[in-house]
């Protein structure tokens, strides 16, 4: 199982702030595959989205381990 | 003043001058303050406030690691980042940054190089308000970049 934490407009798309999916292991990319059927509505702002493991950006050939701290991080527009 | 972390996400006001004169070292010549405020009007269009999010232990680390690239990088004296969360009125700072150096270019150097990552890499978010009410998350046309 992973425990994946949305914010700003990725939490506004999904209308939650944290997704819940069943987990065997895999790739980031494959993370995004699985987040994307979960949640077809945040598909279009995910595609512009950067995946963070815990709580460093991750890169999609990177494997994310079951229980894994992730965040999808939308682009950012802090300062 | 308020006490200085050397970077910090605060929920309220922050402290220009704390963070300014944390940075002073007798190794610094050149001590710049970099304030980024909430703009009320761009391009026309008039922002009533703003509200800022961010992944915070996310945030904290990447601020902590581009503190310590741009001291390594610009042979800084010393550096402060602060980002403000939460609602910010217009004209109230949502950023400040203060860089010392021995000298006012790496100084000035620093502080720029500084802004242009915290709006690249740093997981915030801010949302206007504007004018009539309406919110929307502002997420610029182009991802973070990963991780080096």
């Amino acid at each position: 199982m992973l425990s994946i934490s949305l914010f700003a407009g990725m939490a506004e798309a999904a209308g939650c702030r944290r997704l819940e999916i069943p987990w065997a292991g895999g790739s980031v990319a494959d993370l995004r595959a699985a987040l994307g059927s979960a949640a077809p509505a945040i598909v279009p702002l995910l595609a512009k989205s950067a995946v963070a493991v815990g709580g460093r950006y991750a890169r999609d050939a990177d494997a994310v381990a079951d229980g894994s701290d992730v965040a999808i991080i939308p682009p950012v527009s802090g300062g | 003043m308020q006490r200085i972390d050397m970077v910090r996400l605060v929920h309220e006001t922050i402290d220009t001058a704390a963070a300014l004169a944390a940075v002073a070292s007798d190794a610094a010549g050149a001590n710049v303050l970099f304030v980024g405020t909430t703009r009320g009007i761009t391009d026309g269009f008039v922002t009533r406030s703003l509200e800022y999010e961010a992944h915070e232990p996310m945030a904290r680390g990447e601020l902590e690691r581009l503190r310590d690239e741009a001291i390594a990088r610009f042979g800084l004296a010393d550096c402060v980042i602060v980002h403000r969360l939460g609602m910010v009125p217009v004209g109230e700072a949502s950023v400040a940054i203060a860089a010392s150096a021995p000298h006012r270019r790496e100084a000035f150097a620093a502080a720029e190089w500084l802004m242009e990552q915290v709006k690249r890499v740093v997981p915030v978010w801010k949302r206007e308000e504007a004018a009539d009410g309406a919110r929307t998350w502002v997420h610029p046309e182009r991802a973070p970049e990963a991780a080096p």
